[in-house]
């Protein structure tokens, strides 16, 4: 019997149809196969390619936009949004607008030609989040910038580009966005009633019924959620609460359980395309609108990553509702018992 | 540049994306494909033998049900997202809750002809696959495990068709989807402090501006929206205010089967047979009468771009295509 659950932060509703319940083996073999590119502009050596960085993590003695670096920051060559100027909100009738007011950042996690977060070293992928930490607490001096995204899109099914080079995209936003937004509100609504952070609660059962748990490792835990979207899909939470993740003292445990992670996936489903998305809380600037003084309390910082197996279809854009051919219970499953 | 946009009923935000304007030819490796006569197709005349029988179809007096020579047929969905039998049984564990996955997932097999896309069809036969849609709704809204009724289309593989004969899907709902709820949130919201329907005023506002029109008839108009999510996006929306799909009016099929078929045909001129997915939005089924606030309409979404991270991440679309210019070629291609 298909079963219909209710994400419990959010409040959509996800079908995991079991009776078309698929193996990892029918969704392997999605990744297209891409041409390297010989000049990687990415790869070092070829700092020239890209904007001057904004930031990177290097050798001492070597200079800016040369060789020597370990992660790096560049603006993006395709910008979605722009830093200079002020924001301009206008109506024209029913409709509002304004201008694209941000910041499109590329953090450029190894200065070798790796695809795969999975294949490096704990050390490096440590020093990609750090990065990320000096980024937000940066923007977060921008009074402009409401919001920072980062996500990745590995693997063109998944939306990446065809250069396999690893990166994550920074995006500085002056909205909150819908979806962050809804999580917020969501992880309110509970925490009025019961005081407790839901995400807190959701750790504490998980590690209870222990069916969808994949890994614990200093601190964080990985797990299948109960109303996953996809197949595969898997959050790592810290398991002492916390709502901003550039508040995170060390990063090590979590580059840990991100590359076991990252590997299993890599192994289990044989280098799917996937995205990973950190939901964090948005700055809090006491003068601005709909500021609400819970979300030290009530929000929980997190990774979501999302191998892109299944299609997005009319069903799930007309209705906002997903099916998802797989089980949590048996994604954790494999994912636990995978060997890497 | 770039420019937000913001949905007026739905408050996401989409970016217009003007620096990296794509044109039609852009989005020509996204062709839905040529189809392929060769392969067995459950869904052509002769075998009918191989899906499940037949729920509604129009066929001549003289033919049987579940044989050939009939002109439109519904079956139930052979691997479908939810099962009739049953009663939802709602219930928690923890912090988490659950029911079981009751509702009617069917079929609506457009025409017998293998070779033709529903654009292809003569206007004849997309006002029996609109009198399909209706007559469905009607029937099954009589069960009251059901609260919302969505008919979409998959067309081209990328897409999520999985068989290329024309065909398009309904899935009668035990829950009011999320996208749905709040559609009815922001239109209710407008409408408690305006007292005018949101849609009837977008309607007013498109046919003054012009620049997002694409067509209009004696019962409806096509335009691009405002905040268009995907590159090319459509609406189709009745003229007189109406928040139920069936409610549709008898002397209206036709209207709406000409607009379809002429919306659908400029789309696979201008951008070369695109895969899309088209969704009929409507009010909930257990509202039987009328609502002020809502109005349905037919959303037409070409997949020419990818969800990534991005928009997982922020629910918020980039659009590379200004509706302006999108709704530009679309009235210009004859």
């Amino acid at each position: 019997m298909p079963e219909l659950r209710k994400d419990p932060v959010i409040g959509r509703w996800v079908i995991i149809a079991t009776e078309r319940a698929k193996r990892p083996s029918d969704f392997t073999g999605q990744q297209k196969h891409v041409k390297e590119t010989g000049d990687c502009p990415f790869c070092s050596g070829y700092e020239d390619k890209t904007p001057p960085e904004i930031f990177a993590v290097r050798e001492p003695q070597t200079s800016p936009n040369r060789p020597g670096w370990y992660v790096r920051d560049v603006p993006s060559m395709f910008p979605l949004m722009q830093i200079e100027g002020d924001i301009d909100r206008q109506g024209r009738g029913l409709y509002d607008q304004m201008n694209g007011i941000g910041a499109h950042e590329i953090i450029i996690e190894t200065p070798k030609h790796i695809a795969n977060i999975a294949d490096l070293e704990v050390k490096q992928i440590a020093a990609v989040f750090d990065v990320y930490i000096q980024r937000i607490k940066d923007l977060e001096q921008d009074k402009r910038i409401k919001y920072v995204l980062l996500y990745k899109n590995y693997g063109v099914a998944a939306g990446g580009s065809s250069i396999r080079h690893c990166r994550t995209q920074l995006m500085a936003l002056p909205v909150n966005p819908k979806r962050v937004k809804e999580e917020l509100v969501g992880a309110r609504r509970y925490y009025e009633y019961r005081e407790r952070c839901i995400f807190c609660d959701m750790i504490r059962q998980e590690c209870s019924t222990h069916t969808r748990v994949i890994e614990r490792v200093d601190g964080f835990i990985a797990f299948a959620p109960y109303a996953s979207r996809f197949p595969f899909e898997v959050w790592i939470l810290p398991e002492d609460h916390g709502c901003d993740f550039h508040r995170l003292e060390n990063t090590k445990g979590l580059a840990r359980i991100m590359k076991l992670v990252m590997k299993k996936l890599s192994c289990a489903l044989d280098d799917p395309p996937y995205n990973y998305i950190l939901h964090t809380a948005p700055f809090r600037r006491m003068s601005s609108a709909g500021f609400w003084k819970t979300i030290d309390y009530d929000y929980h910082w997190h990774l979501e990553i999302m191998p892109r197996l299944t299609k997005i279809a009319g069903f799930e854009w007309g209705s906002g509702f997903y099916i998802n051919p797989m089980s949590p219970e048996d994604a954790a499953k494999y994912l636990k018992d995978v060997e890497v | 540049m770039q420019q937000l946009r913001r949905d007026p009923i739905l408050g996401r935000w989409i970016i217009i994306h003007y620096d990296r304007i794509k044109e039609p030819v852009d989005y020509k490796d996204n062709s839905a494909g040529k189809k392929n006569t060769e392969k067995f197709c459950p869904f052509c005349t002769g075998n009918e033998d191989k899906t499940p029988p037949e729920i509604y179809v129009d066929r001549p007096p003289e033919t049987r049900p579940n044989e050939p020579g009939w002109n439109l047929r519904v079956i139930a969905n052979k691997f479908p997202a939810l099962r009739i039998e049953g009663d939802l049984q709602p219930r928690g564990i923890g912090i988490y809750d659950f029911m079981n996955g009751v509702g009617a997932h069917e079929v609506i097999i457009e025409s017998p002809d293998h070779t033709k896309d529903i654009a292809d069809l003569s206007t004849e036969q997309v006002s029996k696959v609109i009198l399909a849609y209706k007559h469905r709704c009607i029937d099954l809204k009589k069960d009251r495990r059901f609260q919302y009724i969505l008919i979409f289309k998959n067309h081209g593989r990328s897409a999520g068709a999985s068989l290329e004969h024309t065909h398009s899907q309904l899935i009668a709902l035990p829950i009011e989807p999320k996208k749905v709820r709040e559609a009815l949130q922001g239109a209710q919201k407008y409408y408690s402090f305006k007292e005018r329907c949101i849609y009837c005023d977008i309607m007013r506002q498109e046919l003054e501006e012009r620049a997002r029109l694409i067509s209009e008839n004696e019962y409806f108009i096509a335009f691009t929206p405002f905040a268009s999510c995907s590159p090319y996006e459509m609406w189709i929306m009745p003229k007189e205010h109406c928040s139920v799909f069936h409610h549709l009016k008898e002397e209206a099929i036709g209207s709406l089967a000409s607009m379809l078929k002429d919306i659908l045909l400029r789309l696979k001129k201008v951008l070369t047979d695109p895969p899309f997915n088209f969704i009929i939005n409507t009010a909930p089924i257990q509202h039987e009468a009328e609502l002020d606030y809502y109005h349905w309409h037919i959303e037409i979404v070409p997949k020419l771009t990818k969800v990534a991270g991005f928009e997982w991440g922020s629910g918020f679309y980039i659009n590379p295509s200004p509706p302006e210019k999108a709704a530009q070629l679309l009235r210009e291609v004859s």
